[in-house]
């Protein structure tokens, strides 16, 4: 490995609060991000509640590009990436940004483009609708938005690889630092609460009626959500050289597909147990000197039953002693912007000495015998932490954090 | 560079046909596959020229298996990677127990699935939307659904550029290969031509007809916007030691890659010039390689009055008067913009040319736009070209450029 990757500035939207210390505080407290939809009607729908961000005002952000041509998740975006840029201290000149990128993740992008065409259809708008499908909505939008507002211009993409598209795009971004390729990148992923999104996860049954319930025995399913989460990093030397406050740094990233059912995961964790070996791989570690593992827990019955057991292939007998815990316990599941909000999890938690707890945690499953931090936030020196993230079409990713002693 | 990566397969796809024979002797016979799509008239929209697939999916993957879970982009997806890897020899049941994985290079994915999915929630009720229907709705569908098909357990990821996704996904998936992350993968694009993203382009104007001449030549001095289109095409990348030490056969060297982005989206000249002269100088430097040493330029210049212009003059900026002594060739002449498969689509129009053979040209070019400064080739010709440029940029301001040498 040439040059070490570090984590310098976050920014995150979440439904538990904007900005890197309101949303980390929210965390250690412990607030629910949840309530009833209120983005549309889900009164012909089986569920109600939804990890929603209310009064966001996303234009105070944007300065160079017009907020009126923007989507919800670019928004989003670009509020997130200001502010991890502002909590970097970074000051670049133009040609350092003509030599600094974006890479974001999503698992939707803007579906609101296409809910709004499909308005105007059944309105009878059809023969003008449908120049934001060009302009607003295609998937490479987020990235490119971010990148045109604050006027980066090197490597730019989206990674929109679902519920994993955070840690695809952070890992990616490193590969572009470690090759040369670019100075600095601002990764991370963005999605906003969509109505397809719901349907479809109302549909499965996957939502659940009141409360997300990671771990727990009575778990009732995962609660949609959105937000953004957008991590500055760069090479160790160049941090050091500007004096910047690291967080962590990343040494490791593990993939794997599953390669079995689009919805559904390996019965026996298989590609999630690869994804996390290969992430200790890269990282020249044992599972042993992992000191915090951040869950995809989305309160699924099944995801948090077949990650435990993919835990357990992984970490053996210790796999009752290692602290794991999951946010979206408080926030939902936030989609693509999910695996980029927990990556600032772990960049926190290594960096602040705690861990943020599961909530809503009643009775633990037996079939979860893992120590999941139960209902409140923990001191603990975390020196490494790996981030777990699984997506549809089988798709497994884990990244490994780690403190930066020089 | 330590580990080179080279191309031991292709699969695709497109307007032209669904081999690398039928589509390269469809562009030296200067055959276009553009017309004006009837079907989308429906949608209340003006007839343009535009190009569909000539073969379905279907005639590869055949009705054996049960291709209900999967959507038309999925099938398509599918199809290009069977066809990969059987080009590659890579269709024993030995060779998928290896991690093999996927790059797909996307601008618009299933959003023809998305939006019909929505539709059906709205028109019949959230319960009576399909959760087949639902699992195809996620962005990266079309990947997963070709993993699940072939059993490939490697990285399986999806990158949106704009027009520049295919040459980004080749540029991400190689350089994988190289640090040591990846042996074998898959690594191209898809896009699908629907009434959603003819609708979008329509609108935008920046279809061919947007100034009443229905030109969609690269380069000519009528054009007027560009022909949508579609495809799915994808090349297998592996390091070169193990393509040799299997006894693969080696079309080409993938031997450097660069990528920018021009933050004003086409709307200053210089700047999206100089953005993608960036990306061709990367590409330069990464294969070691000085502008003296291109044979060949293969443009992703699509029609479009704005980003052809662009590109030719990112091309000048960056190689000099290497820019004009070079033939330079534009293969959406004859298969139109398919976005996320275009980038291969112009490695493979280049392929012939880098293994001796003739170099296929601009079809339909009569009037050439005398402001670019490229030495177009109309007719087919014979070239000596043992390294090739491949560069595109488009209207989300995505730049990427490739060097493809001949096979070492």
């Amino acid at each position: 490995m040439t040059e070490r990757v570090v984590v310098t500035g976050i920014g995150a939207v979440t439904p538990v609060g904007r900005g890197p210390c309101a949303f980390w505080a929210a965390l250690l407290e412990g607030r629910l991000g949840y309530g009833p939809v209120r983005s549309f009607d889900t009164e012909r729908h089986p569920a109600h509640v939804g990890a929603e961000v209310h009064d966001f005002d996303g234009r105070s952000a944007v300065r160079r590009l017009d907020p009126a041509l923007l989507g919800r998740a670019s928004l989003f975006a670009i509020d997130a990436a200001v502010q991890a840029v502002t909590d970097a201290g970074l000051e670049l000149d133009e040609h350092d940004r003509q030599h600094s990128g974006v890479v974001m993740g999503t698992t939707s992008g803007e579906p609101r483009e296409v809910e709004r065409y499909n308005d105007d259809l059944r309105a009878g708008r059809g023969a003008h609708a449908g120049r934001a499908l060009a302009t607003r909505y295609p998937c490479h939008v987020l990235a490119g938005h971010v990148a045109s507002e604050l006027e980066f211009e090197g490597p730019v993409s989206v990674v929109p690889n679902a519920c994993a598209a955070g840690n695809f795009a952070i890992a990616h971004a490193a590969d572009l630092l470690r090759r040369g390729r670019a100075r600095v990148m601002l990764a991370g992923g963005a999605d906003a609460f969509s109505r397809i999104t719901y349907t479809g996860f109302a549909r499965l049954g996957a939502i659940a009626p009141e409360r997300c319930q990671p771990f727990d025995r009575g778990r009732k399913g995962m609660i949609p959500g959105e937000g953004a989460a957008v991590l500055v990093l760069e090479s160790f030397s160049r941090a050091r050289r500007r004096g910047a406050r690291i967080y962590a740094e990343v040494v490791g990233a593990g993939f794997a597909c599953d390669a079995h059912h689009m919805t559904a995961a390996h019965p026996e964790g298989a590609g999630a147990a690869r994804a996390m070996e290969l992430a200790l791989a890269q990282s020249g570690l044992s599972a042993d000197a992992v000191d915090y593992v951040s869950a995809h827990g989305t309160g699924t019955p099944t995801n948090d039953r077949l990650e435990t057991i993919a835990v357990r292939r992984v970490f053996g007998a210790r796999s009752r002693q290692v602290p794991i815990s999951s946010v979206k316990s408080m926030i939902g599941h936030t989609m693509g912007a999910a695996s980029a909000i927990e990556a600032a999890v772990c960049a926190l938690a290594i960096h602040e000495g705690v861990v943020p707890g599961t909530m809503n945690l009643n009775e633990r499953d037996p079939d979860c015998d893992l120590d999941c931090i139960p209902n409140a936030a923990r001191d603990l020196r975390v020196r490494r932490a790996m981030s777990n993230a699984y997506a549809f079409g089988g798709n497994n990713a884990s990244l490994i954090l780690a403190s930066c002693e020089a | 560079m330590s580990r080179p990566v080279v191309v031991t397969g292709v699969g695709l796809l497109s307007p032209l046909g669904n081999s690398v024979e039928e589509f390269q002797h469809a562009r030296l016979q200067a055959r276009p596959s553009l017309r004006h799509v009837d079907w989308l008239e429906l949608q209340g929209k003006p007839a343009r020229l535009a190009a569909r697939l000539k073969h379905e999916p279907v005639s590869v993957l055949g009705t054996e298996r049960n291709l209900r879970p999967l959507d038309r982009i999925s099938q398509m997806a599918t199809a290009a990677v069977a066809l990969a890897l059987q080009d590659a020899g890579l269709t024993t049941r030995a060779s998928l127990e290896e991690p093999i994985g996927l790059v797909l290079g996307t601008t618009f994915s299933g959003v023809r699935t998305i939006a019909e999915f929505d539709r059906r929630g709205l028109e019949r009720g959230p319960a009576h939307v399909s959760p087949f229907d639902f699992a195809n709705t996620v962005i990266n569908a079309a990947a997963g659904q070709a993993a699940i098909w072939h059993g490939l357990s490697g990285l399986n990821s999806t990158l949106c550029a704009g027009p520049a996704a295919g040459l980004q996904a080749l540029g991400y998936a190689a350089d994988l290969i190289r640090s040591g992350q990846a042996e074998v993968l898959l690594a191209g694009g898809a896009d699908e031509l629907s009434a959603e993203t003819y609708a979008g382009f329509e609108q935008a104007g920046w279809l061919n007809g947007a100034l009443g001449r229905a030109c969609a030549v690269p380069f000519s001095r009528q054009r007027d916007g560009f022909a949508p289109s579609e495809g799915a095409a994808f090349l297998v990348l592996e390091e070169r030691t193990r393509a040799l030490a299997r006894g693969a056969r080696i079309l080409a060297e993938l031997a450097g890659f660069g990528c920018a982005y021009d933050a004003g989206r086409g709307d200053d000249e210089r700047r999206g010039a100089a953005a993608l002269a960036r990306a061709i100088e990367a590409a330069l430097g990464d294969a070691g390689l000085d502008a003296q040493q291109i044979d060949a330029l293969g443009c992703g210049a699509s029609g479009s009055p704005r980003f052809d212009a662009l590109e030719a003059q990112a091309l000048t900026l960056a190689l000099a008067a290497r820019a004009r002594e070079v033939p330079a060739t534009a293969v959406k002449s004859a298969v139109g913009e398919a976005l996320g498969a275009s980038g291969v689509f112009q490695i493979v129009d280049l392929l012939a040319a880098l293994a001796g053979g003739p170099l296929a040209g601009v079809t339909s070019l009569l009037e050439p736009d005398a402001t670019i400064e490229l030495q177009l080739v109309t007719d087919a010709r014979s070239a000596k070209v043992a390294r090739a440029l491949v560069t595109a940029n488009g209207f989300d301001g995505g730049c990427a450029a490739l060097v493809v040498a001949r096979a070492a």
